[in-house]
């Protein structure tokens, strides 16, 4: 994206006042202990539990497919507009492209956002599009690219596991050409537990390691359910071997959990533009 | 770089044989050479050549404001060039994915305290810090450019040598640092436990490390696993392709076995390198 220097980008030296609330004086470990006891989180999900997720298409009447997802408290738009041919490109491409913009709209989260994105957002974008390059045929549509926007209006934990489930389904509905649904799940480690599907909150506690020797991180995990393939997968902290080979076991499991719903959505939308075109 | 298929399974077969293109197995690396502190303006500099892929990387350090939100920590940023030296598809922006991929895998490998500690950086909480600069310049492009630069980074923390803080002098605003004259009065970083990539690639039904540019070419799908001490700091999967869950966990264990021993040498070579050495390139 290129950037805007006209566009009013809000001063620059600000800090979120939630630095100055006395919570931030707690340690660590008791944070997290807040957060998780006896396998029951501060929402009253189990660790392996996922938040409800209510997902839906057609919601952008611009774009060919569209997508709004909500997991809990974390709400993403996702639009796919109709493959163009690849601007700049001299060489023809056997395969097609695909393109991501994955952005926090800059009240999403506690900090700020700029309009241009950031590295973060960068790394996600190129984080999606790893993910959705297996999902797609993309020998269907050589020399021309797909243009996938994702916004995320509220991130409340694993933004990049909705904006990849959304992207799928908005892809689907777009009429894209796919080898399989895809479906993505976000897994947080710290003091020995491994949470699923993590809030905003839980994301932060796991970036830090806890005073002990126990692992701690995020994996991020896609994947195609019906050939069991692992589209992208994304670890990130201070982990054992095993805890990353059990994080996948765990992770799989989870994405297939996510699999029925996206079906049921597809369908319905087949059923509702079948009524109406009768 | 093209292949016909014939070449494709020439490659293949080697890798199924257990005797690669080149002579190597499964698991075995190409020749490497470091060297340490080529850089003068530099506060530590390594150079890095592994086969054809050349890696020059340079550290810095200035004094900058620690973020708010880490005020007890300092600041690491990588940067990547890729020169069109490297290679002619690297031209104008054609290389900024590249660079943009690499960077971020470093960042995230290096973000646990227990990678690299950010906290020894801070000089005064919330007021000062070190700001260390990694920038990365690929001359060269020969495949496997995570693994090169992960060892190049590694080898240039190393060698970098943080100026020692003798006293710091608050008043009001104004803070003071009186940073010690001597010369060779330097703290080195601890790198210990910083990561190490290693480059998985699946050909075939079975895994390899250290993939030529061939072999890159022949490969379904690959993982990069980065490696502190004992444990995985990061594993992320790199270009187009998807992997069995199985496959996923056997690429890992193997990148984690492949990774402690790459440390290890590593480590090995590091401490060969004499301590008062000229600098300048092409000795």
């Amino acid at each position: 994206m290129t950037i805007d220097h006209k566009r009013i980008n809000g001063p620059e030296e600000t800090i979120p006042y939630e630095l100055f609330q006395k919570l931030n004086t707690k340690s660590l470990t008791t944070q997290f202990n807040e957060c998780s006891k006896d396998g029951i989180r501060k929402d009253k999900r189990k660790t392996d539990e996922h938040r409800k997720i209510f997902i839906t298409t057609g919601v952008v009447s611009q774009a060919k497919g569209s997508s709004y997802i909500e997991l809990g408290n974390t709400k993403v738009i996702v639009s796919v507009f109709d493959p163009r041919e690849i601007p700049n490109r001299t060489d023809y491409s056997l395969k097609g492209e695909i393109d991501c913009e994955f952005k926090f709209a800059p009240f999403s989260c506690p900090k700020r956002k700029l309009q241009q994105q950031d590295s973060e957002e960068k790394h996600y974008s190129a984080i999606m599009k790893q993910a959705l390059e297996s999902a797609v045929c993309r020998h269907e549509f050589p020399n021309f690219q797909v243009d996938i926007y994702a916004l995320v209006l509220h991130n409340g934990g694993s933004a990049l596991s909705a904006a990849i489930i959304a992207a799928g389904l908005a892809l689907s509905h777009a009429g894209v050409p796919m080898y399989d649904l895809i479906t993505s799940v976000t897994l947080g480690l710290q003091n020995g537990e491994k949470l699923v599907d993590l809030t905003l909150e839980e994301e932060t506690l796991c970036l830090s390691p806890i005073a002990d020797s126990k692992s701690h991180g995020i994996v991020v995990l896609s994947l195609l359910s019906t050939h069991e393939q692992v589209s992208q997968f994304f670890q990130t902290g201070n982990l054992t071997l095993e805890d990353v080979v059990e994080c996948t076991h765990l992770l799989t499991k989870a994405c297939k959990d996510i699999v029925p719903l996206i079906q049921k959505t597809l369908a319905k939308h087949v059923v509702k533009n079948v009524k109406e075109s009768i | 770089m093209a292949l016909c298929e014939a070449e494709k399974t020439f490659v293949l077969h080697g890798v199924e044989e257990n005797f690669r293109i080149d002579g190597r197995e499964r698991e075995d690396y190409r020749p490497m050479e470091l060297e340490t502190s080529i850089v003068s303006h530099a506060f530590g500099s390594a150079r890095l050549r592994l086969a054809n892929t050349d890696v020059l990387v340079a550290v810095k350090i200035e004094v900058d404001i620690p973020f708010p939100e880490k005020p007890n920590e300092g600041k690491i940023e990588f940067f990547v060039d890729c020169s069109a030296n490297a290679t002619p598809d690297f031209e104008g922006r054609g290389g900024e994915d590249l660079a943009i991929e690499l960077s971020n895998s470093l960042s995230t490998a290096y973000q646990s305290s227990r990678a690299f500690d950010l906290s020894k950086l801070c000089i005064l909480k919330g007021r000062k810090c070190w700001k260390i600069y990694v920038d990365i310049l690929l001359l060269e492009c020969g495949g496997n450019l995570f693994d090169a630069v992960s060892l190049a980074v590694k080898a240039a923390l190393w060698n970098a040598q943080l100026p020692l803080v003798k006293s710091v002098h608050v008043d009001g605003n104004n803070i003071e640092m009186d940073v010690s004259e001597e010369l060779y009065d330097c703290q080195k970083l601890d790198i210990k436990n910083a990561p190490v990539m290693v480059t998985v690639c699946k050909i075939g039904d079975y895994c390899i490390v250290d993939p030529n540019q061939a072999e890159e070419k022949c490969s379904v799908g690959s993982i990069v696993v980065a490696v502190s001490g004992d444990r995985l700091s990061t594993v992320l999967q790199t270009g187009a392709g998807s992997l069995h869950p199985t496959t996923l966990v056997e690429s890992m264990k193997l990148g984690h076995t492949v990774g402690q021993r790459l440390n290890q040498a590593l480590w090995e070579a590091l401490q060969q390198i004499p301590e008062d050495q000229d600098v300048g390139f092409l000795k």
